[in-house]
């Protein structure tokens, strides 16, 4: 099992090194000088060619990469054009609140996905059925800004149900930042209300960025759901008498949720991309935003920086996702070795 | 000899016809894939003839008429009109020309890449020519297409040339991979071990033997990707980094009338429910072509 | 006869697929007396487990559906009964072995977990739940009974860690460790190794024997028929076409059908290969009317194919549904 572990840990080492060097390759042989993008168009000829030189944009590229690799190795990932700051510094703050966001869509739609897939697959071609699989068609049809924007408009707006954009209402004071989670954070400062009203603050972004996720782990769920039950082991539980709860949610369940395991940890990485479009329409102050404006203000080091956190947690949530499926399904755990 | 030949012709004929029509006749016991192809052809019949169909054509290239400003919802006006009083259902019909644009372009560059990739390494399974290949592979996994597409995009200058280059550039891999698993398991089938056997050269195998065999998957994923490609035009349009304005990009449409609520609705809707309409049309025919070729996971 | 235990009457099921109806069992008669052991032979696809999951009312529907027929268990009608009613039975008094034991057992949960379980279920409806002490026990000890060595650690095992006759028997132990007053065994041993086929069944035997449980045992050997049954039925297309004691049925088999059965058994004596049973099980699409053997059939007169004959008797409860024995022919 270690070894499994550990061979994953350098095949995602791998990926990230060559990510890394597509990435850097891409912003280096683009058209337009980083060093007069970083200063601006009021710096004079002589302050860009000593950027260059600090920069080391005229060395070759394979020179390029490998102070830049090293800089990398130091946490240092350059300096953003746009704010001015180091990478490393803007990444420490705008990434636990898109984590907070993230985490708080992954439950709802683990939650949710996995109570509709399960009940969809039980009953099988009952109205349930039916209504879930033409709401899972629009969930997984339609972009989230459009769930956003439509969410924003109808609870927020017309209807008032919700608060609006942002993390807090302007005239909240935030808490203390300790973990860069809010409602933790509020938690950990003695006050609930605030952790409440955070909490309500992340609804409509969380649920835009968990609706085509339920649809999706709600369909993998079902049709695992519907295979299972034809298994002849399903048909031996009940005829030995088997609870119908303890059958369905602890027999048939087990089996049939390592597929939506598995797809769980793909879609923890497409959140953060589509996080991309709900940060942007919430005003939400995390990752995302920070990558939109990166990307739209052409901030190479940002940019690559973006493309490589998230690529490092498509890793992580990966090689976790392995290991969980590991301890579910012992077919994979006894054949990888070592129990 | 050549009585034979006709023969032979015609029987093969006859027999494609048959699959053709056992093929439509699965296709069509599933009442929401036929009707999402009838929603699928109206719409790009909408968007080629968009210039002779819309009621205002001249809508979609810069215009402006601020007496027709904001104007909801009417009979002149089927989705209102927008900020500068231009007719939102002329120039939805026009982002359809965008959207399918994207969409044709985006699978043409990038399909044929992917499958010609994942036919070399699937065959070659097990030697160094799949671990190159399908390491490469894995590397443009590595993060979400979107994530990708839009620094890549981010880096060039946004248009809609470019943001098609960024998308075909991150979607080869998803066929790479899938071509893969379909030829490294067909090639230890009897029929490609007896074309080995025969002599047959290796590009005989892989793309007379193998590809044939591979289509069906890589098509109905055709099917369902146009419709993610349409998605991930339009959030790259929407965040800004695609088809620019004034040009009627269905994303920017939905950015341009975000800014406009909650008062001037139909600006977003409108738009936002032609996306939606699209993708879901490409999603309905492409489960209906899966039940078709049988195919289980794409 | 003594009051039957299991009393199946008249049964007819189908299917609803898409290419039309299947109509699997055309009215099976079956009974099994109190301790009674019986037989029920045939070939591949001639409705036998699909009989057994009737009784057990495990039978997927739809696309299934029961369209004529009682399943008495002591006089109550199982196919009318509260589904609550169906899992008491199934938990005191009805249990099942499957033929394929590979299939049989969940594969992301322990042997342990499986079979405490069962018992742990077992108890619901009698007013006290077991202590755990008493189940680890009584699931030990069901291990033990099979002859498994080492039922501790059987218990904390997955099921593709062990063979399957072992897998087999673990089924066995989980069929046996409610002490079910009746055991349906749908061919239990027909996916294991020669060898270990026999050694099942013997100790199937023996713990039938202790338990002094009924049993239905399905198979399509003569010789597990001979050994292990005092009654037998033979069954084709999805109807009980003879039945009687076991010697009667073996050494004068009256139908058609089962005497061709008997022809095909390979002798060790040497007198080369048998002819078997020229054609083969209809199909249940379309079945041919009346008796659905006479297509194959050597002595098929014209009533035949009119109306299906009922079980004739012929003497000493032995009885063929064939118009030699009796009806207008």
């Amino acid at each position: 099992m270690v070894a499994f572990i550990g061979k994953r840990l350098f095949q995602s080492l791998f990926v990230l090194f060559g990510l890394s060097l597509l990435i850097f390759f891409i912003a280096r042989v683009m058209p337009g000088d980083p060093a007069r993008a970083a200063l601006g168009f009021l710096a004079t000829e002589e302050q860009v060619e000593r950027l260059r030189e600090e920069m080391h944009l005229n060395d070759p590229f394979p020179v390029q990469y490998y102070y830049w690799l090293r800089d990398l190795m130091h946490g240092d990932l350059g300096r953003s054009s746009y704010t001015r700051r180091p990478v490393t510094m803007d990444l420490v703050q705008y990434i636990p609140a898109t984590f907070e966001l993230i985490l708080f869509a992954t439950l709802i739609s683990a939650i949710i996905g996995q109570v509709t897939g399960v009940l969809a697959g039980y009953f099988r071609n009952s109205w349930f059925d039916g209504l879930s699989r033409l709401v899972s068609y629009l969930g997984i049809a339609t972009p989230s800004f459009v769930v956003a924007i439509f969410l924003l408009f109808v609870f927020s707006q017309v209807l008032k149900l919700a608060p609006g954009v942002g993390r807090l209402p302007i005239m909240m004071t935030p808490p203390a930042r300790v973990t860069g989670f809010m409602t933790v954070d509020s938690l950990l400062a003695g006050r609930p209300d605030i952790a409440l009203t955070a909490l309500k603050h992340m609804i409509l972004p969380a649920i835009s960025l968990a609706v085509i996720h339920i649809a999706q782990e709600g369909r993998i769920t079902r049709t695992s759901i519907v295979e299972n039950m034809q298994k002849d082991y399903i048909t031996v539980h009940r005829v030995h008498g088997i609870r119908t709860s303890r059958l369905v949610f602890k027999y048939l369940l087990k089996p049939s949720i390592i597929p939506t395991v598995t797809v769980m940890g793909l879609d923890f990485a497409f959140l953060m991309s589509n996080a991309f479009l709900v940060e942007m329409v919430y005003m939400w102050p995390g990752f995302s935003r920070y990558a939109v404006t990166a990307m739209l203000n052409k901030d190479l080091n940002a940019i690559v920086a973006v493309v490589l956190v998230i690529g490092l947690t498509f890793a992580m949530v990966n090689l976790l996702v392995d290991i969980i499926t590991m301890f579910l399904d012992p077919t994979i755990r006894l054949r990888t070795g070592g129990s | 000899m050549r009585e034979q030949l006709r023969e032979d012709l015609l029987a093969s004929l006859r027999q494609k016809r048959r699959g053709f029509t056992k093929g439509w006749y699965k296709f069509s016991r599933n009442p929401l894939s036929v009707i999402g192809l009838v929603v699928l052809v109206s719409i790009v019949l909408a968007a080629i003839l968009a210039p002779y169909i819309t009621p205002y054509p001249e809508h979609a290239k810069p215009y402006t008429n601020f007496q027709d400003s904001g104007k909801p919802p009417s009979l002149t006006h089927f989705f209102g009109t927008d900020r500068v009083g231009r007719d939102i259902f002329s120039r939805v019909i026009f982002g359809y020309r965008f959207s399918l644009t994207i969409g044709i372009v985006v699978l043409s560059l990038g399909v044929a890449p992917g499958v010609i990739l994942g036919l070399i390494a699937g065959y070659h399974q097990g030697t160094w020519i799949d671990t190159v290949i399908m390491r490469i592979t894995d590397i443009f996994l590595a993060v979400p297409p979107l994530v990708l597409a839009l620094a890549i995009t981010a880096m060039l200058t946004p248009n809609l040339m470019n943001q098609m280059m960024a998308i075909a550039l991150v979607w080869w891999p998803w066929y790479s991979r899938l071509v893969f698993a379909l030829a490294s398991s067909l090639r230890s089938e009897y029929f490609v071990r007896e074309a080995e056997l025969t002599g047959a050269s290796k590009l005989h195998i892989m793309f007379r033997e193998i590809l044939p065999n591979c289509l069906a998957p890589v098509m109905t994923k055709m099917t369902l990707d146009m419709g993610i490609v349409i998605l991930l035009g339009a959030t790259l349009s929407f965040i800004g980094l695609g088809v620019q304005p004034p040009k009627p990009g269905l994303g920017t449409m939905v950015a341009e009338g975000a800014k406009r609520l909650p008062g001037e609705w139909w600006g977003t809707i409108f738009p936002a429910l032609a996306i939606v309409v699209v993708i879901l049309a490409f999603n309905l025919v492409g489960d209906g072509l899966r039940d078709v070729f049988a195919v289980e996971e794409v | 006869m003594s009051e039957p235990l299991l009393d199946v009457v008249d049964l007819h099921v189908g299917f609803r697929i898409f290419e039309g109806y299947l109509s699997v069992l055309n009215g099976v008669q079956l009974s099994v007396g109190v301790g009674e052991r019986v037989g029920l032979v045939g070939e591949t696809g001639c409705g036998k487990t699909t009989t057994v999951k009737s009784i057990l009312r495990v039978l997927p529907m739809p696309p299934a559906k029961v369209t004529d027929g009682q399943i008495l268990y002591r006089g109550q009608d199982v196919l009318r009964m509260r589904r609550r009613r169906v899992q008491a039975l199934r938990r005191h008094e009805l249990s099942a072995i499957f033929q394929d034991p590979l299939q049989s057992l969940n594969p992301v949960f322990t042997i342990g977990t499986q079979l405490r379980d069962i018992v742990k279920d077992s108890a619901i409806g009698q007013g006290r739940r077991l202590p755990r002490r008493v189940i680890e026990a009584r699931c030990i000890e069901a291990l033990r009974e099979t002859g498994m060595p080492d039922p501790e650690r059987i218990m904390t095992n997955y099921p593709i860690q062990l063979s399957g006759g072992m897998r087999q028997r673990v089924c066995i132990a989980q069929a046996l460790s409610t002490h079910a007053k009746l055991l349906l065994a749908d061919e239990p041993t027909t996916n294991l190794d020669v060898t270990i086929q026999d050694q099942i069944l013997r100790k199937l035997d023996e713990l039938v024997d202790e338990h002094g449980s009924s049993v239905v045992m399905i198979t399509h050997s003569m010789g597990v028929v001979r050994d292990l049954t005092q009654r037998a039925n033979t069954m084709y297309a999805g109807s009980i076409v003879e039945t009687g004691e076991t010697k009667q049925l073996l050494e004068g088999p009256k139908h058609p059908y089962t005497q061709g059965l008997m022809a095909s058994v390979p002798k060790l004596t040497g007198e080369g290969i048998s002819e078997g049973i020229p054609g083969r099980i209809p199909n249940y699409l379309d079945p041919p009317p009346g008796c659905r053997f006479h297509p194959r059939c050597v002595h098929r007169m014209e009533a035949c194919s009119a109306e299906l004959p009922s079980l004739f008797e012929i003497g000493g409860g032995h009885r063929a549904a064939c118009y030699l024995y009796g009806g207008e022919a």
